[in-house]
């Protein structure tokens, strides 16, 4: 009889307890409505790319000397260089460059090792076409520079994660010139200027 | 006790006097509060599909439906659209016949059952003499249409879900009937009418969620199960059963059942309302308007009021507990069959065995509480 008893109390323990853990479910998920959504709606706002973002690479015709350091740094020899040998000026010409952005993996490595810095990443990643072979990019499509999205007048400018005020999660209505969190890259080039100009 | 306001007298009173005879007038008034109530309760499952989807987008802080119509308050109106131009598809395999009836059995019973749902004292199509055992008649049709459409799809996950949904319904039809045997005791009708007015006079405290908490408790556990909503909802459960005996269905077939499982919480949660939460009482009753401001009972502005705060106060109630089995939604996860029949068979049977026990030893102990 004492042992059913327990039985029972037992049970009502844990009927209760799954009563108690049913509320602080609950409340979790009730507390969760309270937070506004930092839902970015894209056509018609956009997250500013960071400034080391890897995007579509621009290619600038005249200062490429087609030494093609850049296919063979490639990890697939991606980049078609089309040059031929003057012999007049004893010097290689470049009749065509480019880059097929549906094979390309933006390593960045052809912008890193361009001798003379011919090759650099956008901030452009809308690429989407209609058919693949648009995607291969020549020479007078890689010198196009993307339109900014701060320029953009349909489009509102939200700041990435990292860009943000410290303590701030949310890019939405943040108050006219707010600071990212600690110093910006021009900043700590400054201090370190500073610093070098008092120990000489 | 004052009747409000009587829209069938007034109404064939007045085309009596355009010159129809009685039997005419009253022909012309039945079908009116039917289509009211039809369409009402569409909208109704609109505004909960709409409800649904924003809330389920704040707790996971998406925003949710927003450019069609403000707030995408057309959303579920589009979803409905989209289904009624969509291909009805019958598959080669399957049985026609109880492929097509399978829908209409399921939808049918769920929307009679609203001939028994009251929002005034008069503002109800038919104050049936046994109106909630009607109610509890008509829902455990629904699995039949269920068992039938999963049967007729000629496919194992249709199958499973029909089967499932059945033994569902079966398991938590008993302590559903049990708990509203409770509050039938206490009210001494089945009549819904005569159920909320039991609860009246008392403001907040009248209500028979403080004379059956456990009984309140146990009634939305089951008709939750009974809706199919999670953290019951094992048969349509899409990680195991793809769309349970949904699975073939497509076009205006499935927007049947569509609309048939919203229909279902609403109605659920309208019965919550009516039972347990004192129905169309306010917590300040029109009486105590009257008499603060010496207008009498009768004068039509405020019958008018009294019915428009009537409907107004169940349908509050209403989307106050649809609310709640959204929250529920996604906090609790789905539990397995095995646990589903446990608590329904095991723990929802007995104790609603020992409420109904224990409702009928006050009755007899205080009567004046529990209504002797």
């Amino acid at each position: 009889m004492i042992n059913f008893l327990k039985q029972v109390g037992n049970y009502t323990k844990e009927t209760i307890q799954a009563a108690k853990y049913i509320g602080q479910g609950l409340s979790v998920t009730f507390d969760h409505m309270r937070r506004r959504p930092v839902t970015v709606q894209y056509p018609y706002q956009k997250l500013i790319p960071s400034e080391r973002f890897r995007g579509r690479i621009h290619f600038e015709f005249d200062k490429c000397i087609a030494c093609e350091v850049c296919v063979r740094v490639c990890p697939i020899n991606l980049p078609v260089v089309d040059w031929s040998f003057n012999k007049a000026t004893k010097k290689k010409e470049l009749a065509t460059y480019s880059i097929d952005f549906g094979v390309c993996i933006f390593c960045g490595n052809c912008v890193e090792y361009c001798p003379t810095n011919c090759l650099s990443m956008t901030e452009e990643y809308e690429l989407a076409v209609y058919e693949r072979h648009e995607l291969n990019y020549d020479s007078v499509a890689l010198g196009r520079l993307p339109y900014k999205v701060t320029d953009d007048p349909m489009v509102t400018p939200l700041r990435e994660f990292a860009y943000l005020p410290s303590g701030v999660m949310n890019p939405h209505d943040l108050p006219a010139g707010s600071r990212r969190a600690g110093k910006t890259p021009a900043e700590i080039i400054e201090a370190i200027q500073e610093a070098q100009k008092s120990s000489t | 006790m004052n009747s409000g306001i009587d829209l069938q007298g007034t109404f064939i009173e007045s085309l009596k006097g355009l010159g129809l005879p009685a039997g005419a007038a009253k022909a012309v008034w039945m079908p009116l509060p039917m289509l009211i109530v039809l369409v009402g309760s569409t909208v109704a499952v609109l505004i909960a599909v709409w409800m649904e989807r924003k809330i389920s987008a704040a707790a996971q802080q998406r925003i949710g439906p927003e450019y069609i119509g403000p707030l995408g308050i057309l959303a579920p109106l589009a979803d409905g659209l989209k289904l009624v131009f969509k291909e009805d598809i019958i598959p080669a395999k399957a049985d026609p016949l109880l492929f097509t009836l399978g829908p209409m059995i399921a939808v049918v019973p769920v929307f009679l059952s609203f001939l028994i749902v009251p929002f005034g004292q008069n503002l109800l199509i038919s104050d049936v003499g046994m109106g909630i055992f009607l109610w509890i008649a008509l829902s455990s049709v629904v699995p039949i249409g269920l068992l039938m459409a999963g049967y007729a799809s000629n496919n194992k996950y249709s199958l499973l879900g029909g089967l499932r949904a059945a033994a569902q319904s079966l398991a938590y039809e008993i302590p559903l009937a049990l708990a509203v045997m409770a509050i039938v005791m206490m009210s001494n009708s089945l009549s819904t009418v005569d159920i909320v007015q039991q609860q009246s006079g008392y403001g907040l405290l009248g209500w028979n969620i403080w004379r059956q908490p456990v009984g309140f408790v146990i009634f939305v556990i089951s008709a939750l199960a009974e809706c199919e909503r999670t953290p019951f909802d094992l048969p349509e459960a899409e990680e195991e059963l793809v769309a349970g005996y949904q699975t073939e269905y497509a076009g205006m077939k499935f927007a049947l059942f569509y609309l048939g499982s919203y229909v279902n919480l609403t109605l659920s949660a309208l019965l919550v309302a009516v039972l347990y939460l004192g129905g169309w009482e306010s917590p300040i009753s029109v009486s105590v308007i009257s008499q603060l401001t010496g207008v009498s009972e009768n004068t039509p502005w405020l019958e008018v009021l009294d019915g428009a705060i009537g409907i107004l106060m169940t349908l509050t109630k209403t989307y106050a507990l649809v609310f709640f089995t959204v929250l529920l939604r996604w906090t609790i996860p789905r539990v397995r069959i095995d646990q589903l029949l446990n608590l329904g068979w095991k723990f929802l049977l007995p104790v609603a065995l020992v409420n109904l026990l224990a409702t009928a030893g006050l009755k007899l102990a205080f009567p004046i509480a529990f209504g002797g």
